[in-house]
């Protein structure tokens, strides 16, 4: 199972530092969350670890490999980024049908998929008619197709209601159980207390805290209280 | 280490992957109704603008006579609006990408940038050929209708009509590429869409109207003597109609269209294509 490993990676769009010298592990069999306030620098980071955003410095690596240099990249990594990611006038189906032909996944992967997200009554629907958790539930049927190792998901809890953020919990407990690695970053703290392993926290592009929930909150504090207090700190 | 460059293409492609591509940006056009619409939008200009241009054959500031080789030629070779939709089609194929923030999946699936570029530029030949073909048949057959209509015979030769239907394949096919190319470099679907058509019917019905010996080598001009039109026949403005300049013979013009084309692509691959996707 593949580690991801960020070192020493540095980002500036023109005079903003958006990634400033960070460096952490994401371990196989975690779920690892990445928090940070806005414009922290999460979104930017696992753009870079996804090769769609060119660092200015430093590596960001998945199983020792840059993703650009992954064999078969949606087999080893399924990412979710952007809700809003999909052609409006396709329809999920026909979506996943590009998808699996460009993963070179199973077509009959399709059908699971969208039976584990719960679209499969939408499938033949206008992606442009779904509601917001219903694009998550997409991406996430996107990233899952070729059955990856690795999933990275950008706020994948946005949009969904309480029982498809219950689901997504489920899913992400039930996919780290049998070995695989998973980093998602989040701003909803309270949902990350109950499904992560350990915690990457960044503010303004640098590493403020990495390690177990358990060791965070040692003190007694909460997730919550750990995380204000530690990215306060960085703005004194 | 420092990141600074993204892969034009994978070290070693695997056996197929290239056709795979072409494959997903086919099954990409045909799954919304864009494409459609477009080749829709370009069957009905072409049809109402060959009909105009047939019921003015003969007429003061109209074409030559419908009876004439003249008037047939102007009149069949009116597949103007094809060709124009046909690149329009090409931007919208590559910048509709970052229109939709779908170029996000695709180079997450295919991180080989310059090979999904050249993808599409293939798709486009294919998809730009069908806008040709359609905008033929729409030509012909209206020249064909109104040519009988008025109890002419036709007089041009079948070796004739068969070199202007493989020209119109080819033209629009080559417009398409070079579409793809245009949206790749610039983006921003709108902006591109109108470029090409203030190109088209504005720039070179300018330059073609003040340098006349320029004519031959502006890209739209060279693609409609391509498709058979008398140079500047398919022109708007002051280039529509002048003529003492001999147009680009058909093998130079599609080899300059395919130049152009390439061109772009090699420009767009070292620069736009590695842009950051934020």
């Amino acid at each position: 199972m593949a580690t991801i490993q960020i070192r020493g990676l540095v980002k500036r769009f023109g005079p903003v530092t958006a990634v400033d010298s960070l460096s952490f592990d994401v371990t196989p069999g975690t779920v690892t969350g990445f928090l940070g306030p806005n414009g922290a620098g999460k979104t930017t980071t696992l753009r870079i670890l996804l090769g769609l955003v060119a660092a200015d410095a430093g590596t960001a690596t998945i199983g020792g490999r840059r993703y650009r240099d992954l064999p078969e990249p949606p087999h080893q990594v399924g990412a979710v980024l952007e809700a809003a990611g999909f052609h409006p006038g396709r329809t999920a189906r026909a979506q996943l049908r590009i998808q699996a032909l460009a993963a070179e996944a199973d077509p009959s992967r399709i059908e699971d998929v969208l039976d584990l997200v719960g679209l499969a009554g939408a499938a033949d629907r206008r992606i442009g008619g779904f509601s917001l958790g219903m694009r998550q539930r997409l991406g996430l049927a996107t990233a899952l197709l070729a059955d990856p190792e690795v999933l990275i998901l950008d706020e994948p809890a946005n949009g969904l209601d309480p029982e498809g953020v219950r689901w997504l919990r489920g899913l992400l407990r039930g996919f780290a159980a049998e070995g695989g690695t998973v980093l998602v970053s989040s701003h909803l703290l309270a949902e990350v207390a109950q499904t992560v392993d350990s915690v990457v926290i960044v503010d303004r592009g640098r590493l403020v805290a990495a390690g177990p929930v358990a060791e965070l909150t040692a003190g007694g504090a909460g997730l919550e209280d750990t995380f204000f207090q530690l990215t306060k700190e960085g703005t004194r | 280490m420092t990141e600074l460059v993204f892969p034009i293409a994978t070290p070693h492609p695997r056996p197929g992957a290239f056709a795979r591509l072409v494959r997903i940006e086919l099954l990409k056009l045909t799954s919304t109704r864009l494409g459609y619409g477009l080749l829709a939008a370009s069957a009905g200009l072409t049809a109402l603008w060959t009909t105009l241009e047939a019921s003015r054959a003969g007429q003061p500031g109209g074409p030559a006579p419908i009876s004439t080789l003249a008037g047939q030629t102007s009149v069949i070779t009116g597949g103007a609006w094809g060709l124009i939709l046909a690149a329009v089609l090409g931007v919208t194929m590559s910048s509709g990408e970052f229109r939709h923030h779908t170029a996000t999946l695709t180079y997450l699936a295919t991180p080989a940038r310059g090979l999904v570029l050249a993808a599409k530029m293939v798709t486009g030949l294919f998809a730009g050929a069908v806008f040709g073909l359609v905008g033929y048949a729409i030509t012909l057959a209206d020249g064909l209708a109104f040519t009988a209509g008025h109890g002419d015979r036709l007089v041009v030769g079948a070796a004739t009509l068969t070199d202007w239907g493989f020209g119109h394949l080819v033209s629009a096919a080559l417009l398409a590429a070079i579409g793809v190319v245009a949206g790749t470099l610039v983006r921003s679907q709108l902006a591109a869409v109108i470029g090409v058509f203030a190109w088209t019917i504005i720039i070179e019905s300018l330059i073609g109207g003040l340098f006349g010996t320029a004519r031959p080598y502006l890209p739209y001009t060279a693609a409609t003597a391509l498709a058979g039109a008398p140079l500047g026949s398919a022109n708007f403005g002051p280039a529509r109609g002048i003529s003492g300049v001999a147009p680009l013979p058909f093998a130079a013009a599609a080899a300059y269209l395919a130049a152009i084309a390439l061109a772009g692509a090699l420009i767009a691959a070292r620069t736009a294509v590695r842009r950051d996707i934020t």
